[in-house]
């Protein structure tokens, strides 16, 4: 005896609900179908969601890795001390603290004048790269310029310009920054720190090399500098990234509600061909009650038949779920195998369930219809 | 003793404002070994007895005895478990099921149990009405007589005390409808049961050990006439 035939007579439901579901094929095969495009739109759209996600975190790149400290002008600071900055690189663990003074200045190169956000910086290196020219890690001389502003002036290194009435050497252009940043490069100017009059600095940016990093150093700065008085404030761009990691979560949960949707219309399906099934086998039904099957058996029976239709409807979906994810991720952000993340898998398997479930579901109806029929009058000729 | 017996059973419906009685103050009983025709014109509540002894539907009024014991008022799981134990069915549509075999068809009724012998003794079953070489056979690869046999072994496969039979020959030929009759006529003392039809095909009289007879939901009994010994081929004039 195979193991199929072990299973069988283990569970005579079983064998009927296959027989009954291979005696009309294409029906069969058309309410599976439906269970198929059900699964496979939750599953699929659930893994365009994480892939919208990693590509989205990918284009924000590390911004989650960076916090801000500002004075707190309300409390009476305007300027961080020397002694804040030292507290911040003590309290810091992982990271660079970068100092920055700034202000704003009138660039002059030629006849072109502009207004612009000068940023004194003594380790741009930390944050910038150049397109043009290089960023040195000591900045003592010489300035970098962002690269919009270089294009309009057409600024190049080697180039002099004159902020205010100081003259610097261009020794770089910074690379542009397409995503959210909290100094942003683009339309400034960054001198050495010598070259501010003033004292104390504007803000501190410290970047760490993970978020969770960033995230305790920011609560640690907290902890040092507010500690008697709210002195600075801490800005985490974690705390934007948390947001929109809530968007997408908000957006998945949407798209795998559309998806539902189909599953549902799938389960109104299955509802249909069980209730047409039952009703042609009503005889059948009939003499099986008739003959000592009980009401429980027969309700059993047919909610094996749609729990296979489900059963196979669902993989079927979740192995084109797959395929789908696999081009999917391959297409959008060149990665296939970001299909077998750990989330695109809860979502095959929900899906997975939710065909099943609805599919036991549908039958319920129908099972119950055809169970408590009297078998007299099923057996009426 | 008898195995199964109605005692004053009423049978009626509400039809519309009219009440209809189809079954009135009906006694019988039956006894194992037995092989009894209930013969009536269509409408003579005919169905509604068989209804009754095989436990698929309750009387208005009056009792129903299942080896002496009092099963009016089961529940509709208690009645299947005793139709299950007790009682075969032999329907005039066979209503075999299309999707399995000659030997699946008669394990139907253990299917819902566990009980490892049951195959065995469908195939035994299948053998004893010479269907030895049909096991596999769908029943559409079967012909009518052959169906019927299938369903006699089906209603014979938990070992019942009673086989109840609605027209067993209403769809063959009469060849083979005398056939099945010997069948049952036979397998009534090898299984021990109590055999009862109902039909109105005149060509049982030759086989049934009793005949009684049911009009207008009144039953009276005929006393055997039934000749083992009588050639089967005298009654072909009868018409059905």
């Amino acid at each position: 005896m195979s193991l199929l035939d072990r299973l069988y007579r283990r569970v005579p439901a079983l064998v009927m609900a296959r027989r009954n579901l291979s005696r009309n094929r294409l029906r069969s095969a058309l309410a599976a179908l439906g269970i198929i495009i059900g699964v496979l739109a939750i599953a699929s759209l659930g893994m365009f969601g994480t892939t919208l996600r990693t590509g989205a975190s990918e284009q924000l790149g590390d911004i989650g890795n960076e916090i801000s400290i500002t004075p707190n002008p309300e409390a009476g600071f305007d300027r961080l001390t020397d002694r804040d900055v030292a507290d911040i690189r003590r309290v810091t663990d992982e990271g660079v603290v970068v100092p920055v003074r700034q202000r704003s200045g009138t660039l002059t190169r030629g006849k072109d004048r502009r207004i612009t956000t000068v940023y004194g910086i003594e380790n741009p290196g930390a944050l910038y790269e150049a397109t043009d020219g290089r960023v040195p890690d000591r900045l003592r001389q010489g300035a970098l310029v962002g690269a919009t502003l270089a294009e309009q002036l057409d600024i190049e290194p080697g180039n002099r310009i004159t902020l205010d009435n100081q003259s610097f050497r261009v020794v770089g252009v910074l690379e542009e920054e397409n995503g959210i940043s909290l100094l942003s490069p683009n339309s400034a100017v960054v001198v050495p720190m010598e070259s501010f009059d003033e004292r104390g600095y504007s803000q501190v940016v410290v970047k760490s090399p993970t978020g969770t990093a960033a995230n305790e150093t920011a609560m640690a700065v907290r902890e040092e500098l507010n500690d008697r008085e709210e002195k600075v404030s801490v800005f985490e761009l974690g705390s934007i990234t948390e947001g929109i990691n809530q968007f997408f979560g908000i957006l998945n949960a949407f798209l795998v509600g559309i998806g539902s949707i189909s599953l549902v219309v799938a389960g109104v399906s299955i509802l249909n061909v069980m209730l047409m099934s039952t009703i042609e086998r009503r005889q059948e039904i009939g003499v099986l009650r008739a003959v000592g099957v009980q009401k429980l058996d027969v309700v059993r029976m047919i909610l094996a038949e749609a729990g296979l239709l489900g059963l196979v409807g669902g993989f079927f979906g979740a192995v084109l779920a797959v395929l789908a994810g696999l081009v999917l991720n391959q297409v959008v952000i060149s990665d296939p195998w970001l299909t077998f993340a750990p989330a695109n898998l809860l979502y095959i398997g929900l899906a997975v369930v939710f065909g099943i479930v609805t599919s036991v579901l549908s039958g319920l109806y129908p099972a119950w219809k055809a169970a408590t029929e009297r078998p007299v009058e099923a057996l009426r000729k | 003793m008898p195995i199964i017996e109605l005692e004053g059973v009423w049978k009626r419906y509400e039809s519309g404002t009219e009440t209809v009685e189809a079954l009135k103050d009906v006694n019988f009983a039956a006894e194992p070994g037995e092989f009894v025709a209930i013969m009536g014109p269509s409408g003579s509540g005919k169905s509604t007895m068989l209804n009754v002894l095989g436990l698929l539907d309750v009387p208005s009024e009056g009792v129903v005895r299942l080896d002496g014991r009092d099963v009016t008022d089961l529940t509709d799981e208690e009645m299947t478990t005793q139709r299950k134990r007790a009682i075969g069915f032999v329907f005039q549509n066979f209503f075999l099921i299309p999707t399995l075999s000659a030997t699946e068809n008669v394990e139907v009724p253990t299917l819902f149990g566990t009980d490892p012998t049951a195959r065995e003794r469908a195939t035994r079953l299948l053998e004893r009405v010479g269907l030895g070489d049909r096991l596999d056979h769908r029943p559409d690869q079967l012909s009518g007589g052959q169906k019927q046999r299938v369903a006699i072994a089906r209603a014979l496969v938990n070992e019942p005390r009673i086989v109840l039979a609605d027209e067993p020959t209403g769809n063959l030929d009469r060849k083979t409808g005398r056939d099945v009759l010997e069948l049952f006529t036979e397998l009534k003392t090898e299984e021990d049961v109590a055999v009862i039809a109902v039909t109105h095909d005149d060509q049982l009289r030759q086989y049934a050990d009793r005949v009684v007879n049911l009009v207008d939901g009144v039953l009276t009994e005929e006393g055997a006439e039934a000749d083992a010994g009588t050639e089967p081929e005298t009654t072909e004039e009868f018409g059905t």
